[in-house]
């Protein structure tokens, strides 16, 4: 209760705290920290899907311009980049960030966060830097509530992973976006399918299918704990989300489960033609490292 | 002078006769040398009793009608010795200091009530020619009523004519032939008929239901349907008879149910009375000493009260750009806005529209008034917030909003002019929003004292709208918050703390101290 009061007074207020942004910046380019710390606290905690309020983004250049690498990396995440798709220069100022700040978890979450938001934007997808993407392979736990994720799920993000075609980054999108606390679109549901069956049936990424099952594992599992469970760390959940969210994880986890029922029959036949052909002493080396057969 | 005559005249009249005495000792001494003279009158010495009665009534009068000329020559000479020393320059030092100090004895001659002082004099002199014509009239009376009617005729046009004059000047407050008496009686006038109303009606509806119910008219009735028909002669004396019997008792009860109507319905005309009488002295004791809080504010708090009503004073009774300038200036530069006259923000508002012109929907400053526009601006922008957050329910505030909507079109566009950010501002807290394009200067930079003065008065407005029913500060508040904020290089440090009160009294922060106690 206590929780959903916090997240009430955060939501009332968050226009008076989006205010300080600037001049939290501004001080922090000063050397004091103390009011963007607290922003950035607050920010978090808030579990909203928007915390920022759209009037401070138009300050976003005068920010950049004063905040720190480090600050530019943080505060990123709370800027809306929708009205901002003339900024081309605020990517690079950004991507150029990144290249220059130590990992760390809050790093790492700050930049995939902004990483999928921007990605979603056509006129500023060709400005970051490839590097980035790889970024998806540090997988940080992102909050229930991550702007990030959320736009993660729309079909022009998916295209964007897809199209640099490799399959460890595309299996880290999928990681970071499948989750308890985002559906997702139908578009990007099919796509993900259609990329399950097309990158995802190689004989050798057992430990990639395997390491995607377990996760739709975990989801399912929270998802089987019940809304109620979940809105306590997320209160925008709604039923309606709640019931697609297990259809599709559900059907993502038997599409996957269909692939590796595929390959293991690939598998079993390949080995009957192998065992014909190869003597007894190498056939025992190439089972062993075989998955094991279907179930 | 004229009084002076007439009692010299008369002052003979007040003592004894000489020329009288001698005439009945002489008759005396003629009758003691032959007493056949007279007949059979003994000629006797006259007694003096003292004065006729008129002749001392009309003495009074007349000495009465002198000493108040004497009394008014006496206040006249006074007077004009007080306006002296009120016209004199006792007082050296700069604009402000001798405007403060005109303002202090401006206020002294109405918390004195040096005009109704002055009127007195008139009022002396009327009173004075009253008691003339009175003692002529009485005077003349007893010398030849003929003679006496023509200065009673005169006597009473004269005072008919100045009751008409009252009443016209009460009645009418654009006639010309105002008194002291018709200000006065225009005043109590509302006051007294409202009470005069309500106990006429209470009398009315009492004795109406009185009459109703009258015991006498119920025997009246009973009798004359018992005995019908009365007037005949088998019937008339047991009417008679019975009516005799019983109208005093019915009479006697009609009596004391009147009388107990009449000492209510003065009761209430006595409360009415009491309370207008007692209200008129509160507000005259509060005028003259001021509340209880106004001394307690200390010196500060009251010179600001006094420049407030200085201003006040120089932008109603001039017309000199300049002069309007410096005034403006001055409120400007005003921290405290305490106790001010709401009118001052009409005042305000009329100096700002006389600079301006409107060309389609454009606002244009005169030429050589930019200055004084974007001054003028400021101080309705300041006044009016002020207004806003002490006093939401002055009608000043929706007048001016009124006239506003008349002078300016709904697409008024001030851009390009020096008040821009002001007037948006102004927009801002009676419409409740913020345009997009108030935000943006569009190369305009407000100077340093108009971004100040928005902040200090957003503050206040901030405050007074969460303490309100919203429990919020306006969105256009915030955003003003914001985007002083993230100026670079950031404005003044008073800005900036009054940008950070904004924010801190909508996270619900209690700053009252910081706002109220000039901390």
């Amino acid at each position: 209760m206590a929780d959903a009061e916090e997240h009430h007074l955060i939501q009332s207020k968050h226009k008076a705290i989006n205010a300080l942004l600037p001049y939290a910046v501004l001080q922090e380019f000063g050397g004091k920290t103390g009011i963007l710390d607290a922003f950035l606290h607050v920010a978090r905690a808030s579990k909203m899907p928007k915390f920022e309020w759209h009037h401070a983004r138009e300050y976003a250049s005068t920010m950049f311009s004063k905040a720190s690498l480090h600050t530019i990396i943080l505060v990123s995440p709370h800027i809306y980049w929708g009205l901002l798709t003339e900024r081309r220069d605020l990517v690079q100022q950004w991507a150029a960030a990144i290249s220059a700040v130590p990992y760390t978890e809050e790093v790492a979450q700050s930049v995939v966060g902004t990483l999928l938001q921007i990605a979603y934007y056509s006129q500023l997808l060709p400005h970051i830097p490839t590097d980035i993407w790889s970024w998806l392979n540090k997988r940080p736990s992102l909050p229930p509530t991550c702007e990030g994720r959320y736009y993660g799920t729309r079909l022009p993000v998916a295209k964007a992973v897809l199209e640099l075609k490799d399959i460890e980054i595309l299996k880290s999108y999928f990681l970071l976006v499948w989750s308890e606390w985002d559906h997702l679109k139908d578009s990007v549901f099919d796509e993900s399918c259609a990329s399950i069956h097309e990158h995802f049936n190689e004989p050798w990424g057992g430990w990639h299918r395997e390491e995607l099952i377990q996760h739709l594992d975990h989801i399912l599992t929270q998802l089987d704990q019940g809304l109620e469970h979940l809105q306590q760390h997320n209160p925008n959940l709604e039923e309606y989300h709640f019931q697609r969210m297990k259809d599709q994880y559900r059907k993502l986890k038997d599409t996957l489960l269909e692939v590796v029922t595929g390959v293991s029959c690939l598998i079993i036949i390949l080995h009957c033609i192998l065992t014909q052909w190869t003597c007894a002493g190498s056939h025992t080396r190439f089972m062993c490292a075989l998955p094991p057969p279907c179930p | 002078m004229v009084a002076s005559v007439f009692i010299i005249n008369i002052q003979s009249q007040l003592q004894p006769d000489t020329g009288e005495e001698t005439t009945a000792l002489l008759r005396v001494l003629i009758y003691k040398i032959d007493n056949t003279s007279f007949g059979t009158d003994t000629p006797t010495l006259p007694q003096w009793t003292g004065p006729p009665h008129s002749i001392v009534q009309v003495q009074a009068l007349l000495y009465a009608s002198l000493a108040s000329s004497f009394l008014s020559a006496f206040l006249a000479m006074l007077g004009k010795q007080w306006l002296n020393q009120y016209a004199s320059t006792d007082m050296r030092g700069t604009a402000i200091e001798r405007s403060q100090n005109r303002q202090r004895k401006l206020d002294g001659i109405i918390a004195w009530y040096f005009n109704y002082v002055m009127e007195l004099l008139p009022l002396i002199m009327q009173a004075a020619l009253l008691l003339l014509g009175c003692a002529l009239s009485r005077y003349l009376w007893g010398v030849n009523i003929t003679v006496a009617s023509v200065v009673i005729g005169i006597t009473s046009f004269g005072i008919f004519l100045y009751l008409f004059i009252i009443t016209a000047g009460t009645i009418s407050g654009s006639c010309p032939y105002q008194t002291p008496g018709s200000h006065a009686l225009h005043y109590l006038w509302p006051q007294a008929k409202k009470i005069l109303h309500s106990t006429t009606l209470s009398v009315a509806s009492a004795l109406g239901d009185g009459f109703r119910g009258s015991e006498t008219r119920k025997v009246i009735r009973k009798n004359v349907s018992y005995h019908e028909p009365w007037q005949y002669r088998r019937e008339i004396v047991p009417f008679f008879r019975d009516m005799i019997f019983e109208l005093p008792r019915a009479l006697a009860i009609d009596v004391y149910h009147l009388g107990k109507v009449m000492t209510w319905s003065l009761h209430t005309f006595a409360v009415g009375a009491y309370h207008l009488s007692s209200t008129t002295a509160i507000s005259l004791v509060s005028y003259l000493h001021g509340s209880p809080s106004t001394l307690e504010r200390g010196v500060d708090w009251q010179l600001a009260v006094l420049d407030l009503r200085c201003i006040s004073w120089m932008l109603q009774t001039s017309l000199d750009k300049t002069i309007h300038l410096a005034t403006f200036k001055h409120l400007a530069a005003m921290t405290e806005l305490a106790n001010f006259d709401p009118t001052l923000a009409k005042d305000c508002f009329k100096a700002f529209v006389s600079c301006i012109d409107i060309k389609y929907h454009e606002v244009v400053v005169i030429r050589g008034l930019e200055e004084l526009a974007a001054v003028s601006a400021m101080c309705i922008f300041s006044t009016i917030s002020h207004l806003l957050v002490m006093d939401p329910t002055s009608s000043v505030l929706e007048e001016v909003h009124q006239d506003y909507l008349k002078v300016f079109p709904a697409q008024a566009n001030f851009r390009d002019n020096y008040f821009y950010y002001t007037m948006n501002a102004l927009q801002g807290l009676y419409f409740q929003s913020w345009t997009r394009q108030g935000f943006h200067w569009n190369g305009y930079k407000p100077s340093l004292h108009e971004h100040a003065i928005a902040a200090q008065n957003f503050v206040k407005i901030s405050w007074f709208k969460y303490q309100g029913i919203q429990g919020k500060v306006p969105c256009f508040v915030l955003r003003f918050a914001l985007h002083s904020l993230s100026l670079d290089p950031l404005p003044s440090t008073p800005v900036i703390a009054n940008c950070l009160l904004i924010i801190a009294i909508d996270l619900g922060c209690d700053v009252s101290d910081i706002i109220f106690g000039n901390r």
